[in-house]
């Protein structure tokens, strides 16, 4: 029972990084239409800006994880207005080609600057947990955890909030629409998509303290998102939120059953079972 | 094409080989590039006849591979049989895929198909008592003989793959000519409209499914046969077999007979060359620059490389035509 709550409480931990880096997806699929198959390349690319910025400058990655997001908010503004935006009315394979012909050019192109090796981090928090109770929260988990959800709730106050967001909600809802009352479109979707994987490498940089990064850092969550935003409902940034906990605590409770080479294939599972019987999302479209 | 010049085009393609080296690399580039075409004709099927974009065929082409070469290393038993096995089973593999994913569209049809064949990548990295687990599996050789589907010539490879290609093809224009063709076009442009006229579509589309599975996994096993081993993500690998199968007849043109021909004979050679001149450079350039293609490849000619031939023939002939109506006057 202990170690089924002890599991439980993990799983909400990274569950919120999970969340994060999904919204980030769902976004730029709920904003442009596009599922981004390169989505993950971008958190790979948030773990080695934070890591340099803590090897050259000495910041820890919480706070490099801004700098994280600031670098690929205006790579992924740039990448929107040049490539992406061709193929926004074409077919569903044209994108799904496009954005992996990006995924496989990030991660040779991370081998071919940054070389093989594994690279992580030492801070001073990295080994320490809090004790409450018979149970323990890691501190990195919860430090990652509670800049997750602030990251997480400032969207959400950008999106319902501010001028922007609105003209963000209307892009999604519809884009012709949203030209005619004068919201410049193109723009919007290179800033929502600049979000979308700006969001993401903040979670990658954000777990850096207890994960390493190499180039296909990237790889192993590409399941897990896509997971995260279809339970949630792919466009729904609130089911990303629901979403990632629950996958959280899947994958963490499945750990104390299965072994670790099965944890993806229960997701696998989880995945195909929600898209046969809710394919809108768990909380249907939001 | 006429008959004729499909006739024209085997005889060709039955000469080449004489004109290369029997175990060369140029003829392994063309025995490879018919595999694929034979593959990407029986993803026709599905991605271009029904219109799903299905991204998880590598499910059905590992299952080929791991029946035959598994049955052939246990119990002796000819590829030729163990290529029917996989195709029992890759078919009921395509069967038990459709029922969670017919319903799905675009985008979610893509990820159900992808998650899919990812089961099996893992399932085959894990059950290592069965499947040898990451190491992989190396198909024993006996001797050179068509009963046990080995050859010590690349030449004899060539021919199965040719006649694997002319095999799967013909399936391909049965289906397109017969009922089903015509209930798969009648599903893909309104199933709506399909389903008020009488036509099951889910029975439609999971017959379509079916046999491209199905064909699928015996070409897995002409595969594990021409390369004498694979691991789990040789043949399961989204990227190495399901993504690449779309793709090749994507560039070559979606839903017609020589698309997957075209795609597979640009993509292929393009592949290897990129490989032999990059590889040693740096490691990962020769995939950067395979990924660089794609990108060019998606944002240059989004409609195939048979639209462009149709376009560039469309001009020649008209050339030719009104050269002719020229001379007459």
């Amino acid at each position: 029972m202990t170690s089924l709550v002890q599991a439980i409480i993990d799983g909400l931990m990274v569950g919120g990084v999970y969340a994060v880096i999904s919204i980030g997806l769902t976004l730029v699929f709920g904003v442009l239409g596009i599922v981004n198959f390169a989505q993950a390349e971008f958190l790979m690319l948030g773990m080695y800006i934070a890591y340099f910025a803590w090897a050259a400058l000495g910041l820890d990655p919480l706070a490099g994880a801004f700098l994280a997001f600031g670098i690929v908010f205006a790579l992924g503004y740039g990448l929107q207005r040049t490539i992406i935006q061709r193929v926004l009315k074409a077919p569903a394979v044209s994108q799904v080609f496009l954005t992996v012909g990006l995924l496989i050019v990030m991660e040779n192109g991370a081998l071919l600057a940054f070389g093989s090796q594994i690279r992580s981090v030492t801070t001073a928090y990295q080994t320490k947990s809090l004790q409450i109770g018979p149970f323990f929260v890691s501190l990195p988990y919860l430090a990652a955890f509670l800049m997750s959800i602030a990251s997480g709730v400032s969207l959400w106050w950008v999106l319902n909030r501010s001028w922007l967001g609105m003209a963000i909600r209307a892009t999604a809802i519809d884009p012709m629409a949203g030209r005619l009352i004068g919201i410049n479109i193109d723009r919007v979707m290179a800033i929502a998509f600049g979000l979308g994987v700006g969001l993401t490498a903040f979670g990658g940089a954000v777990v850096l303290p207890y994960l390493s990064v190499f180039p296909t850092a990237g790889s192993q969550f590409v399941v897990l998102m896509f997971t995260v935003a279809v339970l949630g409902g792919l466009g729904s940034v609130a089911g990303a939120v629901v979403g990632g906990l629950a996958v959280g605590v899947i994958t963490s409770v499945s750990a104390l059953m299965f072994p670790i080479q099965l944890q993806n294939l229960v997701l696998f599972l989880v995945f195909i079972a929600i898209l046969a019987l809710r394919p809108d999302g768990l909380m249907g479209r939001a | 094409m006429t008959m004729r010049q499909t006739f024209l085009l085997i005889c060709f393609a039955t000469l080449i080989p004489l004109a290369l080296e029997p175990n060369g690399y140029y003829i392994r580039i063309l025995t490879l590039a018919l595999l694929f075409a034979a593959l990407g004709q029986a993803w026709n099927i599905v991605g271009g006849l029904a219109g799903q974009m299905s991204l998880g065929h590598a499910a059905f082409f590992g299952l080929g591979a791991y029946t035959s070469t598994l049955l052939l290393i246990h119990f002796g038993i000819s590829p030729w049989i163990g290529m029917l096995a996989g195709g029992v089973l890759g078919g009921i593999a395509a069967f038990l895929l459709s029922l969670p994913t017919m319903r799905l569209k675009g985008h979610y049809f893509a990820l159900g198909t992808l998650a899919f064949a990812e089961v099996f990548r893992v399932i085959a990295n894990t059950w290592s008592s069965l499947t040898g687990g990451p190491v992989g599996l190396s198909v024993p050789f006996s001797e050179p003989s068509l009963a046990m589907l080995q050859f010590n010539e690349t030449r004899s490879y060539y021919y199965l793959m040719l006649a694997a290609f002319v095999a799967v093809s013909m399936i391909f224009v049965i289906i397109v000519q017969g009922r089903l063709g015509y209930r798969l076009r009648a599903v893909k442009e309104g199933p709506d409209a399909a389903e008020v006229i009488g036509v099951n579509t889910t029975r439609v589309k999971i017959h379509a499914a079916v046999i491209s599975g199905s064909l699928t996994a015996m070409l897995g096993t002409l595969y594990a046969q021409l390369n004498f081993f694979f691991d789990p993500d040789t043949v399961f690998g989204a990227l190495q077999i399901s993504i690449r199968i779309a793709l090749i007849v994507i560039v070559g043109g979606i839903g017609t007979l020589f698309g997957p021909l075209l795609g597979a004979l640009l993509i292929i050679p393009l592949e290897e060359f990129a490989n032999v001149m990059l590889a040693d450079r740096a490691a990962g350039l020769s995939q950067l620059t395979y990924g660089a293609l794609l990108m060019a490849i998606v944002l240059l000619q989004p409609q195939g490389l048979a639209e462009f031939a149709k376009k560039l023939a469309a001009r020649i002939s008209g050339k030719v035509m009104s050269s002719k109506t020229e001379a007459r006057t």
